[in-house]
């Protein structure tokens, strides 16, 4: 598993590397695997084995055209046609893992309800690279499900500071098990 | 006397034949005699020989029964000795049953009243359990109707911050947090 996902990731790392568009390819993949990850009906078509390759491509190149660059678009129906959707979010983690470690840095991955200027990026990066002692780049991820504030996961390291994350405590504080 | 001996016909004969009829009546003297001598012969005899025979008898006969009076009277006494045993028995049988009776009813006096304490009890432990599980189910539901009004208002306060949260406010809130993450370090 592991191996697979690792394979991939070194793969399209190559790719992208003699293409010369590495930041963008890398960046537009993590984006991609979330935007996937976070609709059930889209990671449900695609990893439908019921339903043909062909479509499923088909589905992820209306999805992309005009959003993503051809390359990030090649890849991502390499993955598609080879049935490991599934593996998507894990192989994009690795790839930006990969791509940041080149550079020395980590990745953080940051979700908020609202995409952040490159102002309030580059000040994140600082605040949490002092935080965790480590050079960090940030990814940016608009969930609107964290309802404000911003939730950061460093590796296995998650600084949570967002509106969910507070309804979350208030529930659990109260004894309330579903939401 | 004649007009007597008249009214019978055959000895108005004699009357009729005077001295001759009279002499039908008064015996001849050495008939007399002979009549005497054999009648005092008779009489000894008797006297002599059947007199004690029958004084005997007597006697024999006064002894025995004599001696079934002392029977019957031992017999009566005995009888009622029996008769007042017999009485006394069924006095003390009257007594014994009397007592068995006032034993049952005490029996099933208390055979009663400890069954009635006993469905008294059973009732009063049912009525506990029901009232128990009434009062679990009460606060169950409280806690359960709590719980779903305390969800529900976090939803709700959830969609209306979601809401409320406009660019300007996003924006605090990720600064309190750069913040935040800078004060981790110190």
């Amino acid at each position: 598993m592991t191996g697979h996902i690792d394979g991939y990731a070194t793969a399209v790392l190559e790719v992208a590397r003699a293409e010369g568009s590495l930041k963008e390819v890398v960046d537009e993949i993590y984006t991609i695997a979330r935007v996937i990850d976070g609709s059930a009906e889209l990671r449900n078509t695609l990893s439908d084995i019921r339903i043909p390759v062909e479509r499923k491509q088909g589905v992820v190149e209306e999805l992309l055209s005009g959003r993503a660059s051809a390359l990030t678009a090649a890849l991502v129906d390499l993955v598609v046609a080879t049935g490991r959707v599934t593996d998507l979010l894990a192989i994009s983690d690795r790839l930006a893992e990969r791509a940041a470690a080149e550079r020395n840095r980590v990745v953080a991955e940051v979700r908020c309800a609202r995409s952040l200027d490159a102002a309030t990026v580059a000040r994140l990066e600082e605040s949490l690279g002092r935080a965790t002692g480590k050079e960090v780049e940030v990814k940016t991820v608009v969930d609107p499900s964290v309802i404000g504030g911003i939730m950061a996961r460093i590796g296995d390291v998650v600084i949570d500071g967002s509106m969910r994350c507070r309804f979350e405590q208030l529930r659990e504080s109260l004894g309330i098990t579903d939401g | 006397m004649l007009s007597l001996l008249a009214q019978v016909p055959f000895l108005a004969q004699g009357v009729d034949g005077s001295t001759e009829g009279t002499k039908l009546i008064i015996p001849d003297i050495e008939e007399l005699i002979a009549g005497i001598i054999a009648f005092a012969i008779v009489f000894v005899v008797i006297w002599v020989w059947v007199r004690p025979h029958i004084a005997r008898m007597i006697t024999h006969r006064q002894e025995a029964i004599s001696g079934r009076l002392t029977e019957a009277e031992q017999a009566r006494i005995q009888a009622e000795k029996l008769l007042e045993d017999h009485r006394k028995q069924v006095a003390d049988a009257h007594r014994e049953a009397g007592s068995i009776v006032e034993e049952a009813r005490r029996a099933a006096e208390s055979v009663r009243s400890e069954l009635m304490a006993r469905a008294h009890r059973e009732a009063e432990e049912v009525t506990r359990r029901a009232q128990q599980e009434a009062a679990a189910e009460k606060e169950r539901a409280g806690a359960e109707v709590r719980d779903q009004v305390a969800s529900l208002s976090l939803e709700l306060a959830q969609k209306v911050l979601a809401e409320a949260l406009d660019e300007d406010a996003q924006r605090h809130l990720v600064e309190r947090y750069i913040q935040e993450v800078t004060e981790l370090d110190e």
